[in-house]
């Protein structure tokens, strides 16, 4: 039943082992379950994009006076640091299954560090706006309930993200058996796409 | 000094957007033929990055832009 030993170089490494039926048959359960999360989190975001969006169409005009500008360029740079931590996550997860432990380590080093860089500029930009909140009204709210809702998923993500790699490291996962691992990038990607939509709605319409 | 920022911001975001819009693009093209439904949940999450990654390039030459924003 041992899945793993200690190499030389100090690193877990993973015997092959058969998935067993057990794991076999609830596999595509799991997978499931976890999509219906996110569908549900995806309902949550949707409820408060829609509300964001019907607020903003049946306003005074847009934006409101007195709403602070939102910085493009760095919203354009950040979006693409998190877009590109979906890319590290997608090479992690391709790695492991073409059993390169150490590569897969790397590429889960760099997500991680990706959606802290993506978190440091979403604080960038808070601070910048912090000055006009107080009279940015119903855009404020969408803004700061939108992104910062994203903004904690991120910080979520990174969490669990670390917590994948240790368990990784620790021989929890095979080479066979690693549902963990791609829901973890499901989530990932999830959280992405989600930003995908922001980006949109906040900074490019 | 802010000006200058905001160029060298763009022209990452623009020079990272291609990266990124390519690399999505091979990853959807390798994983085309996957099956499964975690793979078919992939590649729609792919080609929403690869559009995301365009969207960024557009943002970052000011083709894009929205009314609350600062150019």
């Amino acid at each position: 039943m041992a899945v793993a030993s200690v190499t030389q170089a100090g690193i877990v490494g993973r015997h092959h082992e058969e998935p067993d039926q057990l794991y076999v048959e609830t596999r595509e359960l799991r997978v499931q379950g976890f999509l219906l999360f996110m569908v549900s989190d995806l309902v949550l975001f949707s409820s408060f994009i829609f509300a964001y969006l019907y607020l903003r169409n049946t306003g005074q005009g847009w934006p409101p006076p007195g709403a602070p500008k939102l910085d493009l360029a760095l919203a354009a740079i950040n979006s693409v640091i998190l877009f590109g931590s979906g890319a590290t996550m997608h090479f992690a997860l391709e790695n492991w299954k073409h059993e390169k432990f150490m590569k897969f380590a790397g590429w889960m080093v760099s997500t991680i560090v990706l959606g802290a860089m993506f978190l440091s500029g979403q604080i960038v930009e808070y601070g910048k706006l912090a000055v006009g909140w107080g009279s940015s009204g119903i855009f404020g709210a969408g803004f700061f309930t939108l992104t910062g809702m994203h903004g904690f998923h991120v910080f979520c993500g990174i969490i669990y993200l670390t917590i994948l790699l240790l368990q990784a490291a620790q021989g929890k996962y095979t080479f066979q058996k690693y549902t963990g691992l791609t829901l973890g990038t499901l989530y990932w990607h999830f959280v992405d796409v989600i930003w995908v939509v922001l980006f949109s709605i906040f900074y490019l319409i | 000094m802010n000006e200058t920022l905001a160029h060298v911001e763009r022209i990452l975001a623009f020079a990272g957007g291609i990266v990124v819009l390519f690399v999505a693009a091979v990853a959807l093209k390798n994983d085309w033929k996957a099956k499964g439904l975690e793979n078919q949940v992939f590649k729609m999450m792919l080609a929403l990055l690869a559009l995301g990654a365009f969207l960024a390039i557009l943002a970052s030459v000011n083709v894009l832009a929205g009314k609350g924003v600062e150019i």
